[in-house]
């Protein structure tokens, strides 16, 4: 457990709790006893390649896959997977919601559902840059967009802890630059979120701390600088670091 | 800290959800697609069903009898719906498998399990989206009707809402299986074919296995096509509408047990147990109720007006043996002559099948065709299958006078000598149409308020 994580859960901040998760798909084991906590108004980074289990990871937390063992803590208590869309709001990658509907329909049904005014939709759509595609229909959306429009849906949502797959997969450097501040500004105003990402660069520019996800099993976490200590790699990026620990 | 409990399911407002369901089953192809099919499909029906209409009235109107036995229910209703029936059978399963089977494919289904909803909720949200694309799938069938009354043609409102009850019920039905099926499929396809397979199935139990004793025959009663019979022969049945809403809500109840992804199979399956075992009950349930209404204007499934008077008098038990094999032609007679009628006029009546299939094969030949008649302690014997003779017996056995005939018995009958050819135009060509041009207004790209739509993207 790093510092943070051990001061954390001295002073019971942790939002977010997980511990001894366990998925089992029939023989293969997936998720490995991954345990990580997330502390209020941070972003946290789940860090891994392709096939290190970090959509698994995520799904399982938030209940959409069954665990085989483990569990989840919201504000120190136990979170039943029947719950935890109460608390927590997953954005999954490779999702192109509702095809054949009007992008501002889409918005308008998320909007309605959580109740949000014409003015937070509106800061909404101006932050993520939506506003220019709301007449199109989402199978018309290039995927950049439709990141958008998922992200919108996202911040749509009034759960204090989101959680993204892939979150800057379809931007340009420019747009991700643009998408990290969206989120940092988020991120001050009492969000947090959670992020599942392989571009290291695009993670260590985003995150606060970092989850080192490979094989399935949680390498790492902390702080870069508390990585680097654990690493014994004071000058070393997060890439270096994850190939020192994976 | 904050409450893990931000919005509560209770809180969330169902009408975006229903205006999301709507929007998605009214923006696919399918809907449309089923709409242009209807038309010529349900006119041309129309069509047939008032040329044989029409055939038949011009003898009628020359002999009162013959005319007596003209109903709108059977000449026209009956037929032009039957078109509708064996669309929605095909057709309507892909329109209600799009609510579903859409998100699944998509992926929008781990978004949609995440809002504050139920999951019984989100299905029952889907099968009123479903049920009100019916509605819409049926105007091609209604306009049919108005196009009879324009001709001149009677419509009986409760024989003719009796029968659209019916069609409506037979649509929530194919629709809510439609949506279990989506529920447990991994794509909208795998969905279909489940769902085709029970209402084609229907169809092959129909052909293969009616009329046959036994578990042959209990199982052809499991058909779905068997729900609209009654409401045809213009019945109002208290336990099927009971047996076919039970099994509706199982249906919701198994795909909302279906639904949630995150839940191991064993509960689901547990949960499923329930469910089934509860729907089980419900059908059992519907068995036990007898209640009926004859909605027809010819009566005919009751006794004149008089005997049903005098027979709901008679409280004794009333037994009748029939010695016939179900599948005898005189038992199928004796069954909707005067069986059924009786079944729904008094208050206690038990019918058995005397012997079985080898005993009349065997040598009972002697006492074959005969049914017994026991009341009271008195019996009596008779091989008709016509209640002209057999209600006589009863009133005997029970020692009463058969009533006088009551005076505005008889039914007229309604032929209407009329061509339904210049509604062709309307069905082949006018109404496609107008689906044709719904359809564009519908998917054209909405009005947006400018505010909304005058600042850049990101790049």
């Amino acid at each position: 457990m790093s510092p943070t994580e051990q001061f954390a859960n001295q002073c019971g901040v942790p939002l977010l709790r997980v511990s001894g998760l366990t998925k089992r798909f029939g023989g293969d084991l997936a998720i490995d006893g991954a345990t990580f906590l997330a502390l209020p108004c941070e972003i946290l980074g789940i860090i891994g390649p392709n096939g290190a289990g970090k959509t698994t990871l995520m799904e399982t937390v938030v209940g959409l896959l069954a665990a085989n063992s483990g569990e989840v803590l919201w504000c120190g208590k136990s979170l039943p997977a029947s719950r935890r869309r109460n608390a927590l709001f997953y954005l999954p990658d490779g999702v192109r919601p509702y095809q054949d509907q009007v992008t501002a329909e889409v918005v308008a049904f998320f909007a309605g559902v959580y109740r949000r005014s014409a003015a937070e939709i509106d800061a909404i759509l101006n932050s993520v840059g939506l506003k220019s595609v709301l007449h199109k229909r989402v199978h018309a959306l290039s995927k950049g967009y439709n990141r958008r429009l998922l992200l919108a849906l996202g911040l749509l949502a009034p759960h204090r802890l989101v959680l993204m797959d892939e979150p800057f997969d379809g931007f340009d450097l420019r747009q991700t630059r643009d998408i990290i501040g969206v989120l940092r500004h988020r991120a001050k105003g009492g969000r947090t979120f959670v992020l599942a990402i392989h571009q290291l660069a695009d993670a260590e520019r985003v995150c606060d701390r970092f989850v080192l996800l490979a094989g399935g099993q949680v390498r790492g976490s902390g702080t870069l600088d508390e990585l680097r200590a654990e690493t014994s790699l004071p000058e070393g990026s997060l890439e270096d670091i994850f190939l020192a620990l994976t | 800290m904050r409450s893990p409990k931000p919005y509560p399911a209770e809180a969330a407002p169902l009408r975006p959800l229903l205006a999301k369901e709507i929007r998605e089953i009214v923006g696919g192809r399918s809907l449309w697609t089923m709409l242009l099919l209807l038309c010529p499909l349900i006119g041309y029906g129309f069509f047939q069903a008032v040329s044989l209409y029409n055939e038949s009235s011009s003898a009628a109107l020359q002999s009162p009898v013959l005319a007596s036995s003209l109903s709108p229910l059977d000449g026209i209703l009956v037929p032009t719906l039957g078109s509708f029936y064996v669309a929605v059978t095909l057709l309507f399963p892909f329109v209600a498998i799009r609510v579903l089977g859409q998100e699944k494919e998509s992926g929008a289904l781990r978004l949609l399990v995440q809002l504050p909803y139920r999951s019984s909720t989100l299905v029952v949200m889907k099968l009123v989206a479903v049920v009100l694309a019916w509605l819409f799938a049926s105007l091609p069938a209604l306009s049919a009707l108005v196009v009879w009354r324009i001709l001149g043609g009677r419509l009986s409102p409760a024989e003719t809402s009796n029968l659209l009850l019916g069609h409506l019920l037979y649509g929530a039905l194919v629709g809510s299986l439609a949506l279990f099926a989506a529920s447990i499929a991994e794509s909208a396809a795998t969905a279909a074919i489940i769902a085709l397979a029970v209402t084609i199935g229907s169809w092959v139990l129909d052909f293969t296995v009616a009329g046959h004793p036994g578990l042959l025959a209990w199982i052809a009663h499991l058909s779905l096509t068997q729900t609209l019979r009654p409401f045809e022969q213009g019945l109002l049945s208290g336990g099927l509408v009971l047996g076919i809403a039970g099994v509706i809500g199982g249906f919701v109840a198994l795909a909302s047990v279906w639904l949630p992804p995150g839940i191991p199979v064993y509960r689901k399956l547990r949960s499923s147990l329930l469910c089934i075992l509860v729907i089980a009950a419900i059908l059992g349930a519907a068995t036990r109720v007898g209640w009926s209404v004859d909605v027809t204007e010819d009566r005919r499934n009751s006794f004149s007006a008089a005997d049903q008077k005098l027979l709901a008098t008679l409280r004794l038990p009333l037994l009748v043996s029939v010695h016939l094999v179900p599948e005898d032609p005189r038992y199928a007679d004796l069954q909707r002559n005067v069986l059924a009628k009786l079944d729904r006029a008094m208050p206690n009546v038990s019918i058995s099948l005397a012997g079985g299939r080898q005993g009349f094969s065997t040598g009972g030949g002697e006492s074959y065709g005969e049914i017994e008649y026991v009341y009271g302690g008195q019996s009596d014997v008779s091989r008709s299958t016509s209640p002209r003779e057999i209600l006589p017996l009863i009133y005997a056995l029970a020692r009463v006078s058969p009533p006088a005939p009551m005076s505005g018995d008889g039914y007229p009958g309604y032929p209407l000598v009329a061509s339904a050819e210049a509604s062709l135009f309307w069905f082949f060509g006018g109404l496609p149409l107008l689906v044709a041009l719904c359809w564009w207004w519908i998917r054209r790209p909405p009005a947006l308020d400018n505010s909304l739509v005058d600042q850049g993207g990101l790049s």
